[in-house]
């Protein structure tokens, strides 16, 4: 993304409170034409909010919301080019398949033919072909899905709004969806924007996520990114399993855990400040004792089928989680061992600018 | 949502007027003619007759007394009726039987006891094979309860029926389970856990009953004198309005009274 | 078993006792004689004079137009003020018109008929069919409101959502969406408004005048002044209606059982 495009979607400033609770604080992003984009975030932290600001179901109390570069903020849900895909799927009961994906055709008036081809395309689009006549009651859960997706492009929205719809379904029809918004995403070259609390699937599908909580953007980034250096104990808890502890940054490229000193690749903070420090369970290996950069003795052990999950405590009490390939054996004394890329330093409070300035400085020597 | 303000008004304009003109006005205007006299000047001499003369009280407190007696006979009726209903198979069709005579006119209903109480009606006659003679069935205080728990008698049974209904069977199984006689299931759970339907059914019969004043006339030859009754001999025969007035304001008072003891209360989530 | 054995006999007595009275007025619309006792063949003669009371027609046919008309425009009115109260946001306020909405349904019927008989008299509004109807108009629209009300509430939010989403404005939402979805309550509000203004008596008796009367109060003072077997004859055919009435809807409502346990 280094070329500047002009955002499709572009929040300044947005707040938004109902009763005295503040549901948005001071959001501000953009969005571009085209790519496929995830709201990650716990329940209640206000991901379902911005959605709604987007298709105007609800507006907002401050701050300006611009589409192609124009205010929206008070434009009718009805008058823009946005549409839902909604977590119920709220597909009309009173119409068929075919009438609930003619239902914004209609409403502009098109032409009888054009109506149907429009309709044919979409269900064809979501493999429903044959359904055009089925009463909303006969289909399954993934067949009202698959209806709800086809009305919401049949009116040919320039973004897509998903509310959380693949939580009703069941694991594989969830992963077959997956794919499926994933290829149509592409096939229609259109920006979507994903909702939902499943951060493995938000990993699968997006090519940037937006990790929301308390009415906050957290951070935001690639899937991998976002994964490999999260910047706060937040996202770094929510997204993928973590070992936190506490620890010192003694100087650059030098961090202190455990009471131990380890060579790391993090840099820029102040000498000896007092920060956190993140170790994926998949990135810590069992090895011999006399290998290893801490003692542990195993706790807990669970097979997961790809894997086993070894819960190890230091000789500080210190609980790591690690996922290793062979079994062990509880009770038994093992080395743990990581190596400097493996150590990730988060900095208390620091806002995302920040972040991304500090890595800038030091990584672009 | 400020576009939306000339719909609301749309909305809003004939139910408000509906309710301003039919349930607002009509009630000031029962308080206005209960506060004042013939000459239109506001006065309390009404309610104070109602008082103290030795007509308008004991009226009154007969007629709370046969609503009384009304209720409780359909309550009695009714419940153990209710019981064995929610636990029938084909209860659906039971019920419609139940509500199919809801539908006939009130008066064809009442007009039809004119014939069977009668002196040489259905059941005289039965009376007097059994060599009991004949007696006069009509017109007394009898007949009014009688065909009064007959009218009344659904709108106990249904409102009972439905939150026994609602009942978990599971719950009975496990008071059964836990060593329950019938009894003790009767009286510590489904009593209990139906308590707001047989307080709906006391509103649905105990109201009405203050107010039946065509079954005086025809079944209770007017033996029998009821708020309601009370209010049309105002109205219609000694055209004293105000006096009439007067007795509907008590009659809404009284009914006030009732719903309050009758109120859901503590409704749990 | 012996148990219940006993409850099902004690239902069996209960029911018989609500149909005894039914019963007997049907049995007696075939008698020959002219009271409501003993025997004097079977006879068509009181539906001959049933059907030759022009009078007695003519208030049967009023009866039924005025229940059907109430019923109508109640179930608009009803039906406009359900959607009225449904955009208030504010609890108390909602409670208030909520407990104003039902002072009609559980105030008796008396202090009805002589609230509005004042008001119609202090207005200078001459009684009769268009006094009855207003009246039954107004008993009708909290019944209606009461059917629609809760219908509206628990109507998934999300569809009026979709609607606007997909570009629709509030007539089409309204049209489309919101009448479609809350049809059936409407119906059963217009329904039992149509059995409230058959079934009244006593608001009728107080609001009507001399020109104007419905079944129920030409009953009542037929019936003041002694048995006459072509009420009998009436109330049989009545009662045909009902059952056919009762038997259509059981049967639509089992079809419609059906259907939509077959879509499921």
């Amino acid at each position: 993304m280094d070329k500047k495009v002009l955002p499709v979607i572009e929040f300044k400033n947005v707040g938004l409170s109902f009763d005295n609770n503040t549901i948005l604080k001071n959001v501000s992003f953009e969005i571009e034409a085209g790519q496929f984009y995830t709201l990650l975030g716990p329940s209640g932290s206000g991901k379902s909010t911005i959605l709604n600001l987007i298709s105007g179901q609800l507006s907002a109390d401050a701050g300006e919301i611009l589409f192609d570069g124009k205010v929206i903020n008070n434009i009718p849900a009805e008058s823009r080019r946005v549409n839902t895909v909604f977590q119920n799927y709220a597909l009309f009961p009173n119409m068929t398949v075919f009438d609930n994906v003619a239902f914004g055709p209609k409403l502009k008036k098109l032409p009888k033919d054009t109506i149907k081809a429009k309709v044919r395309e979409m269900l064809a689009l979501v493999k429903l072909e044959a359904f055009e006549n089925r009463a909303i009651q006969e289909l399954s859960g993934g067949q009202k899905q698959r209806v709800a997706i086809a009305r919401a492009l049949a009116n040919e929205p320039d973004v897509l709004l998903l509310d959380e719809p693949l939580s009703a379904l069941d694991y594989k029809l969830r992963k077959q969806m997956q794919s499926e918004l994933r290829a149509i995403q592409k096939r229609l070259g259109i920006t979507f924007i994903f909702v939902t609390h499943d951060q493995e699937e938000a990993l699968a599908m997006s090519d940037w996520i937006f990790i929301m909580n308390d009415g906050k953007i957290q951070q935001n980034g690639t899937p991998v990114d976002i994964y490999d250096e999260p910047i706060n104990h937040f996202v770094a808890d929510f997204i993928g399993e973590s070992n936190i502890v506490n620890g010192v940054m003694k100087q650059d490229y030098l961090v202190n855990f455990v009471g131990k000193d380890f060579e790391n690749l993090d840099a820029g903070m102040r000498p000896n400040e007092a920060v956190e420090v993140v170790l994926r369970p998949e990135d810590l290996d069992l090895v011999p004792i006399e290998q290893g950069k801490l003692v542990v003795t195993i706790a807990d052990q669970s097979f997961r089928g790809d894997f086993y999950e070894i819960t190890a405590i230091d000789d500080d009490g210190n609980e790591w989680k690690v996922q290793a390939t062979n079994p062990s054996s509880v009770g038994a004394r093992v080395g743990l061992d990581f190596g400097p890329e493996d150590i990730h330093v988060m900095r208390f409070n620091e806002s995302e600018d920040d972040f991304d300035a500090r890595i800038e400085s030091y990584e672009g020597e | 949502m400020k576009d939306n303000s000339r719909a609301k008004i749309f909305f809003a304009i004939p139910y408000i007027s509906w309710l301003a003109v039919f349930v607002i006005v009509p009630i000031g205007l029962l308080i206005y003619q209960s506060l004042t006299n013939v000459q239109g000047s506001f006065t309390l001499a009404n309610f104070h007759e109602f008082i103290t003369s030795n007509v308008y009280l004991p009226m009154a407190f007969n007629s709370v007394f046969y609503a009384l007696i009304i209720t409780l006979i359909t309550f009695m009726i009714s419940f153990p009726a209710a019981y064995v209903l929610s636990h029938l198979k084909h209860r659906q069709l039971w019920l419609m039987l139940i509500i199919l005579p809801t539908w006939i006119n009130v008066l064809l209903k009442t007009y039809a006891f004119l014939g069977l109480l009668s002196k040489s009606g259905i059941i005289n006659q039965l009376f007097s094979t059994f060599g009991l003679g004949t007696h006069n069935l009509l017109f007394n205080h009898v007949s009014f309860i009688f065909v009064a728990v007959y009218l009344e008698l659904p709108f106990m049974l249904l409102p009972i029926y439905n939150s026994i209904n609602e009942i978990d069977p599971d719950i009975l199984k496990a008071s059964r389970d836990l060593g329950a006689k019938p009894i003790n299931t009767l009286s510590q759970l489904v009593f209990p856990l139906s308590i707001n339907g047989i307080k709906s059914g006391i509103q649905a019969v105990f109201i009405p009953s203050l107010s039946l004043f065509m079954l005086t006339t025809l079944i209770g030859g007017n033996k029998v004198m009821t708020l309601g009754s009370a209010i049309e001999l105002h109205f219609i025969v000694t055209q004293n309005w105000h006096m009439g007035s007067t007795i509907a304001i008590i009659l809404i008072l009284a009914m006030a009274v009732t719903m309050y003891f009758t109120r859901e209360r503590g409704k749990r989530k | 078993m012996q148990k219940k054995l006993l409850g099902n006999s004690y239902l069996l007595l209960v029911m018989i006792l609500l149909y005894i009275p039914i019963i007997f007025l049907v049995v007696y619309s075939f008698n020959g004689g002219t009271i409501m006792s003993g025997w004097g063949g079977f006879s068509f003669v009181h539906y001959q004079e049933l059907f030759a009371d022009t009078r007695l027609l003519k208030i049967l046919l009023d009866t039924f137009i005025l229940a059907i008309s109430s019923a109508t425009i109640a179930a608009f009115i009803g039906t406009v003020g359900a959607l009225f109260l449904d955009g208030i946001q504010n609890k108390k306020t909602l409670n208030t018109f909520l407990s104003f909405n039902n002072v009609l349904l559980v105030s008796p019927d008396v202090t009805i008929g002589v609230s509005f008989l004042i008001l119609f008299t202090i207005l200078g509004f001459s009684l009769g069919f268009v006094s009855v109807l207003v009246s039954h108009i107004a008993f009708s629209i909290p019944i209606v409101l009461l059917m629609v009300l809760p219908r509206l509430r628990e109507m998934d939010n999300t569809l009026v959502m979709a609607a606007r989403d997909l570009g629709a404005k509030r007539g089409t939402i309204l049209s489309q969406i919101v009448i479609p979805e809350i049809w059936p309550s409407i119906m059963a509000g217009f329904l039992l408004a149509l059995t409230y203004s058959l079934d009244d008596f006593a608001v009728t008796f107080f609001v009507t005048g001399n020109g104007f009367s419905t079944l129920s109060v030409e009953i009542y003072s037929r019936a003041r002044q002694g048995v006459s077997l072509e009420i009998n004859a009436l109330s049989a055919l009545m009662f045909a209606v009902s059952l056919l009435l009762v038997f259509t809807y059981y049967l639509y409502t089992t079809y419609a059982d059906k259907k939509a346990r077959l879509t499921k």
